[in-house]
This record gives C-alpha cells, structure tokens and sequence, in this order.
C-alpha cells in the first residue's frame, strides 16, 4: 500500500467527523475517569498508602500504565484532545445542512410537501383573497407573525417560531470547546500553591504540590487569623485579615473566610487551614514582690520587662510539653499539653541573675528561688498559622462563560420549540378551492398539535365572521395586493 | 407458549373479593401509627416532630408499595387507585418532616447524606405524583415507592442529628448545588422507572426480566460475601460505637469489623439461590428448552423466601450485639446503623424479586394499566430533557462553588468525577436519540444505566471512594 497522505488524512477527518467514533471516545474517557476514582492516585494518596494497597509489581505495571495518575497521564489529555477534535469535525460536518436549513427556511410549499407533512387541515373558502386575509387575521390574533409569500400569481402565508433553536446544538458544543479551551489554558498557564503564614508575617514564596517553590510578584501579609467554634466545639468559622504589599506598600486588604479568596491581580488566595505553630505568642503572670501587691504582666519571647526600676524579668525559654530526668528539663513534643516557662529575673542593681521555672500543670514554680519575685501563671497566647491556598487561574472566566452559554444553549435546544406554519389557497382533491394549512415542529409534537388546532379553529372562526358579514364591513381593510408578483 | 401455560399454574389463587388486602393494608397502617402514636406519647416528646413525621412518611410509602405489590399478585386495580392516595399522605408527612427540620435547622437540609435522602425521597415522591397525575403512568409507584421505603429506612439508619455547617458549607452554592442535583437525580430515578415501564409494555421477554432480576440479587450477594465473609463462615459487619453514635475505628480511616459467627454460610446460600434462577436461563437458552424457564420461575420463588429469612435474621442478629473483632480482643458492639449498605442491599434484592414475581403474576393486568410504548418511550425521553441540564447546572455549580472554597473548579475528585460520567451517559443517550434515531429498547437500556450510574455517584462513591467531597 503506497503512502497516500492526503488519502490518509481524509480517512482521519472521515473517522473523526463520525458521530460514532464520537460516542466511542465518550465512552473510553467515561472509562478511563472511572479508572481513575477506582485506582488509588498519586497526587492525592500518601506513598505508604500505596504500597500498603498494591503489591510492587502491580504498582510497577499501573505506573508503567501512568493509572496511578491518570488525569495527567499523556494518553488521557489524549483522548480528550480527541474528543474535542470529534466535537469540532462532527460539528463542521453538519453545519453547512443546518446552516441552510436556517438561513433559507422553506417558506413556500410544494405539492409533495403539502402530500407528505402529516399535520394539515383543509378548510373550503369562496376565493383565495378572503381566505388568506381570514387565516391572516386569526394568525395575528394569536400573535403568529405572519409573512406573504407572493410567487407568480400564487400567494401564501408563512410564519414560524423560534428558528433560532436548531442552531442550539451548535452552541452548546461551541460552549464545551469553550470550557475545554479554559481548562487547556489552566493546565498551562495556571498554577496553584500553599502558603503558610503567622501573625505579622508576610510572604511572596508559595510551595507548589509538587514541592517546588514560586515567588510572586507582591508579597502577602497576615495581621491576624481565627477560628470560631459552635457551642459544641466544632469549628464555624476561620477567617484571616490578609493585607497585600507590593512596592513597600499595602495596596489592599481584605479579611478572608471559606468561600471567600483575596483576589488580587489574577491570583486568589483561600482560607485552607488554621492551626497553632507549637510556639509562644504571649504569657500571662502575676508578678508579686515580697510583702507587696501582685501586678499582672504579659512576656514575650526573649522581651525583658521592667518589674521595679530595680529588676527585670525575660521569658528565656518555653517547652511546649515538658518531662523532668536528673533534675534536668526536657522536651517530649510539640504539643502544648503540658508547657513549661524559664524565667530570668535580674537584679539591675547588683547585675545577679536568678532562675525560675513555672510548671502550669502543677501549679508550682521551681525550688531555689532567689530573686525577691513570686510569679503566679495566669494563662498563654499560642502562636498559630492561617494556611492560604493561592491559585492562579486565567482560564477560568472562559469556563464560566462556557457555563453559560451551555446553560442558555441547553434551554433553547430542549425547551424552544422551532413551529412553523403554512397556508396557501389550492384546489382540492375534487377541484374545489381550499385553504391548505400545514404545520411542522422539531420537538414536543403532541403540544405543536394543540397549538396547531387553535391556530386552525382561530381561521375556522374568522372564515366564518367574513362570510356573514357583508363586504362593505371591511371596506378599511387593506387590499391584497399582489406587488411582489409583478 | 409453554411459559405462559407454567404462569397460569404458578399463579396463586385470586384473593376472595378485593378487599382483603386493602383491609390488612389499612390495619397494618393504622395498627403501626397507633404504635407509633402510643410511643410517642409514653416518651412524653412532641409528637410532630420530624422523626415521628418520617416514620409516618415511611408507613404510607410502605403501605402504597404493599398494595402496588398486592396489585401485582391480584390484579385488582382499585390497590393502585389506593396506593396512589397513600403515597400523596406519604408524600404530605415527608414535607412536614422536611419543612420540620428545615426550620428546626434555620437552612434547607441539604448538608449530610441523610438530609440529602430526606430532600431525594422527597423529590422522588412528588416527581411520581406529577407522573402520575399529568402523563397517566398509574403504576410507576410499583417502582419507585419501593426505591423510597429502602431510602427512608436507611435514613433511619443514618446518623440524623443535626450538625452545624462546617465552614465549606457555608454558601449560598451548596443550596444552588443540591437543590439541583436532587431535582436531577429524582429526573433520572423516574426516567428509570418509565424505560422499565416501557420494557414491560414493549412486550420485553418476561424471562429477560428473570435473568436481570437474579443476576442483580446474585451481584448483590456477591458483593456483601466478597467482602464481607470471614474465615469459618462468620459474617464482618462494623462495630458501632452507640455513645458517639457512628462507626468505630482501629485507626485511621480504618474501620474496625466483628464477626457474626457461622452467618456468612446463610448468605452464601441465599447467594446461590438468587443465583439459580439465572444459571436455569443460561440452560433454558444453550439447550433451547423452555420448560427450565418454569424451574427457574419456581427457583425465584424459593430465592425471595430465603432472601426474606436472611434479612429478618441480619435484622435479629446484628441489631444490638457484641461479638469478637478478628483484628482486636474483646467483644464490640454493632448495631444496625452500621451497616446501612449491606441492609440497603437485602432489603433492595427483596424488592426486586417481588417487583419481578409481581411482573410474572400479573403482566397483562400491568400493561392494560400501562399507556401506550410510544407515549411511555417519550415521557422518558422528556424526563431526561429535565434531568440532563438541571445535571448540567448542578455540575457547573458545584464547580463555581469549589473554586470559591478549594480554589479550584475542578479537581477530578471521584465525586466530580463520577458526576461527569453520569453527564456522559446521559449526552450520548441524546445524541443517540437525536442524531441516531434511537428509540424504544436501546434508549430504555440507556436510561436505565444512566440511573445505575446516578445511584452509584449519589451512594457508592460517597461510601467507598471518598475524597475531598467527604460531606455527603
């Protein structure tokens, strides 16, 4: 077989124009989707997971197969290039069809037409004028909008709603391409990454889920963050008041919430966690000298405090979750069950520097205290970290046009009705005049019936009014001109 | 014609006058609501609150599929003109239960898979009464009623209290989102039962329906035995912690499992006889003799009996017992909230066996209730015109929604991702239908896995393919 490359690609358009090689392809991403919710997927499990869940060779096949990641595997952005590819040449295959169909309604009716369209009616008038200016009135009155169709000697009535919605299809596949197109343009232009923050902190570097790291263009800064709870303790609300600076100045500043980003320069930034740093933001005291009273003070980390123009006291270490061995403090973890504070208190005077530790847990402070200080804990402040989610987005507004316009072309394909209607005045069967009315509608056909009868009784009423009154009752009626036929 | 002949022996002698059942009917009804009633008033709570209105809910549902099914073992069609007046008291005590808790709650309830059942069932009620009433299917109840007593009890398997919103769930979208998908999933519950409609009315072999019914009984089975069987026959089921009120866990994610000891052979068996009646077709259509057909006729009949006994048996024994983990010493308690699913899928193979007796009694009766193939292949038709963009608006809305939540609008998490599925089945049915010309059976076939696929997006992902849409 000689390389034939046009003859190629023609087989390729004809495959890919083809409905059904569409509905194959829809069927294939169907299955590979599914795949991917059955097979455990690396982006979103754990690596032991994985392991624990396949054996190592199997992993190793569906690796080699790229299903554990499917939905960025090549042959999955493949098939749905396709089916793009499908949409769009099944779409320009059709379109020349219907676009004629729309463009050059079928105004005037032939006699085959008029044998084969099966929702007709004949009614019998006295000459043709009368009986087309009746069935015009009556069509207006049910506000049909009603053209005369003049060809030659012969004049008829046509009038038709909604042509509109056999172009709908189109519309809604255009609308498909759209929300592919912003997708497209995400994969590649799009990016999305996490950046943690505490209070006062601002930041420009975002870590990818990749791991690797993004610095922007403006940095972000957190005054504040928290979390509400409901009366039964779980969590309502977790908000952060967010500050954008770019250029040594803050140009905006907005308080998140689920559901509500920061928006600034095409970048969003999501309220994603909440939660402590492990580390200290404040403790609370009460500092009693000896034989006097007991003044509440606030320490941070590594900050010394004036208690008396004499002494002074700094907050030297904190151990969130302490344990005790050789009359040695030590830490057992990062959580703040059990917190311990070292203290040092100096006297300015001599420049001696005393030690002490408080335990909160056991409600005592260490032994040997030789400063003239007695601290009692009142309460700490923990540091925390609000979790921004950043994500940028070009794309998306062509999804949400996409959206849409799927939604406006969905309701036109599926609730619009494209109705027409025919009326033209020829001899019946038996030579006797008529008036032929016909009627076509592309979906919903028993409810066209219904309107088709009114419309039909609406000209049956009208013939008959026309007939009883004499003619000078119509004398400021305009006449049938036939102009066009000249 | 020899089946015929075996249908007419296999029919049970008519009922004596067609009131009997409506009778036992109205005193099954009125004897539960006045236990209900008595319940109620010994605990001294209000009486109109939303359980009590459910439970109500859940006796006329009830009492309608009794008399659909009744209706098919008798052919008295004055059961559906009755059914039909139950479902709509049914359906009037589920709007005061869903308007109940509503208030209660101060926000639809849309935002835990049981509030979710409560608005499905609700929407599936009326759906059927609008089906009913305006396109003249009589019977549709026949299906779906049964589909919403399984619903409601497994929502009273559900852990019910209400919770506050959880941050994601505050906005405006989660009502946008559910409501539609409710409306959709109803669209396609009902468009299901309609292709099955017109399956029977299109003159669709009766012992098709046979294979179809017991290989879907036999699946089920095969699922809970593949999963859910131990080593000496014991039957897993999850320990259910009754003060916390939901499963218990060895760790993380993993759930911890008893053993019903020596169960598992009962469901075995149960398995092989829903499994019989296919294996007879198989045979019936290899030999080309009719005559299995009867065998397998009868054999469905024993697979229903026993199907019953395994679920009053689940029901006896895993309600309120403790038994041993294979995985932790000790015995643990379960109960029957823990295992919605396995229940779900009993009382399901039920329903379909007696719906398929019901079809094998009384197909004539059926039909002549049933408007004509054309009408019915069209209401379906335009039952899925609904479905189809209220789906599309559902997914579009969930996705606006979670790029406002998760910063992205898609993730392919299974849930998204099985609803884009169900998307997909549902566009290539209308192109089919449109382009193709598909009509009557293969635009049946179509509808009615489009359904599978619904309850699988709706139930199974949430059940075992969970992900970041771990809300419902």
């Amino acid at each position: 077989m000689a390389f034939d490359l046009p003859s190629i690609s023609k087989r390729l358009y004809k495959t890919l124009a083809n409905l059904r090689t569409g509905i194959v392809l829809l069927i294939l991403v169907g299955i590979a989707a599914a795949l991917g919710t059955i097979i455990l997927q690396r982006p979103v499990t754990e690596a032991d997971q994985l392991t624990a869940a396949y054996s190592p060779r199997t992993l190793r096949l569906l690796d080699r197969l790229a299903l554990t990641d499917v939905f960025h595997s090549w042959w999955f952005l493949t098939l749905l290039t396709l089916l793009s590819l499908s949409i769009v040449l099944v779409s320009i295959d059709r379109f020349p069809n219907a676009w004629r169909f729309y463009a050059r309604p079928y105004r005037k009716t032939d006699s085959h037409f008029r044998t084969a369209n099966p929702v007709k009616v004949e009614l019998p008038v006295r000459n043709a004028h009368d009986g087309l200016n009746a069935a015009e009135r009556a069509m207006k009155k049910l506000s049909w909008p009603v053209e005369r169709i003049a060809d030659g000697n012969e004049v008829s009535l046509y009038s038709e709603r909604h042509r509109f919605s056999v172009m709908a299809v189109y519309l809604i596949h255009a609308s498909l391409l759209l929300i592919f197109l912003g997708g497209i343009i995400d994969g590649i232009f799009g990016y999305s990454g996490y950046l943690m923050l505490q209070k006062g902190q601002t930041g420009n570097v975002i870590e990818t889920r990749t791991g690797a790291k993004k610095t922007l263009l403006f940095g972000v800064k957190c005054y504040s963050a928290g979390q509400e709870n409901y009366a039964d303790g779980s969590p309502k609300k977790w908000w952060s008041k967010l500050a954008v600076v770019e250029g040594g100045k803050e140009v905006k500043t907005k308080e998140i919430v689920v559901n509500d980003p920061l928006v600034y320069r095409g970048l969003r930034f999501y309220q994603a966690s909440y939660g402590s740093t492990g580390k200290l933001d404040g403790l609370k005291l009460v500092a009693t000298p000896e034989g006097g009273a007991g003044r509440e003070v606030i320490l941070q980390m590594n900050e010394s405090l004036d208690l008396d123009p004499n002494a002074s006291v700094t907050l030297a270490e904190f151990i969130p979750d302490f344990f005790i061995r050789d009359n040695q403090v030590f830490k057992r973890s990062d959580d703040p069950v059990n917190p311990a504070f070292r203290l040092q208190i100096k006297n300015k005077a001599t420049g001696e520097q005393a030690v002490q530790w408080i335990f909160p847990a056991y409600n005592e402070t260490s032994q040997g205290q030789t400063s003239n200080y007695t601290f009692q804990f009142r309460g700490m402040q923990l540091g925390y970290f609000t979790g921004l989610e950043v994500s940028r987005e070009p794309g998306q507004w062509l999804v949400w046009a996409g959206c849409i316009l799927m939604g406006f072309g969905l309701f036109v394909a599926f609730y619009m009705v494209h109705m027409r209607l025919w009326v033209v005045a020829i001899p019946d069967a038996k030579g006797k005049l008529v008036l032929w009315i016909g009627g076509q509608a592309n979906k919903n056909k028993d409810r066209f019936e219904q309107k088709f009868i009114d419309v039909v009784e609406g000209i049956r009423t009208e013939l008959d009014r026309a007939s009883t009154t004499p003619r000078s009752a119509h004398k400021d009626e305009p006449e049938l001109t036939l102009v066009a036929a000249k | 014609m020899s089946t015929r002949a075996r249908v007419v022996q296999m029919e049970p002698p008519a009922a004596t006058g067609g009131n009997a059942l409506l009778i036992l009917v109205g005193l099954g009804v009125a004897f539960l609501l006045i236990t209900a009633l008595l319940g109620a008033a010994k605990t001294g709570g209000p009486l109109f609150n939303e359980s009590n209105l459910l439970y109500v809910a859940l006796i006329f549902y009830a009492g309608a599929g009794a008399l659909y099914m009744g209706f098919g073992v008798t052919g008295v069609t004055k059961y559906v003109k009755v059914a039909s007046v139950a479902t709509a008291i049914g359906f009037t005590a589920n709007t005061l239960a869903v308007a109940h808790r509503w208030y209660q709650a101060g926000r639809p309830p849309f935002a835990s898979i049981y509030e979710m059942l409560l608005s499905f069932v609700w929407t599936v009620a009326a759906l059927t009464l609008v089906t009913e009433k305006k396109l003249g299917v009589k019977i549709i109840g026949s299906i779906t009623m049964p589909l919403a007593v399984v619903c409601v009890i497994l929502m009273q398997l559900l852990p019910s209290e209400v919770r506050p919103l959880v941050p994601a769930l505050q906005s405006t979208w989660l009502h946008v989102h559910v409501t539609l998908a409710m409306l959709s999933y109803a669209a396609c519950a009902v468009s299901f039962a309609l292709a099955l409609m017109f399956l029977i009315k299109d003159h669709f072999p009766t012992e098709t329906f046979l294979a179809l019914t017991s290989g879907m009984v036999s699946a089920i089975y095969i699922a809970i035995i593949a999963t859910r069987f131990e080593k000496w026959g014991g039957l897993s089921v999850t320990a259910w912690d009754a003060k916390d009120k939901s499963d218990m866990f060895l760790g993380r994610g993993v759930r911890l499992f008893v053993t019903v000891p020596d169960f598992g052979w009962l469901f075995v068996m149960a398995g092989l006889a829903a499994f019989v009646p296919l294996a007879f077709y198989v045979l019936a259509r290899v030999q080309k003799n009719h005559s299995y057909i009867g065998i397998a006729n009868k054999a469905i009949f024993i697979g229903v009996l026993l199907q019953v006994i395994v679920l009053a048996a689940f029901v006896l024994r895993v309600r309120d017992a403790s038994y041993p983990s294979p995985f932790q010493e000790g015995l643990y308690p379960t109960s029957l909230a823990a295992s919605p699913f396995v229940l779900g899928g009993l009382i399901t193979g039920v329903f379909a066996s007696l719906l398929y007796l019901m079809l094998l009694w009384r197909r004539t009766d059926l039909e002549g209730l049933l408007p004509s193939a054309d009408t019915l292949d069209r209401v379906t038709y335009k039952t899925i015109c609904v479905a189809f963009p209220l789906l599309t608006g559902m997914i579009a809305a969930g996705a606006y929604w979670a790029n406002r939540t998760w910063g992205s609008y898609w993730s392919w998490d299974p849930k998204e991702t099985w609803a884009a599925i169900t998307w997909l089945v549902y566009a290539g049915y209308l192109h089919m239908r449109v382009t193709r010309g598909w009509r009557g059976r293969r635009a049946a076939y179509f509808a009615i896995l489009g359904f599978g696929v619904v309850i699988f997006t709706f139930l199974g992902v949430t059940y075992l393919l969970p992900g970041l849409h771990a809300y419902a």
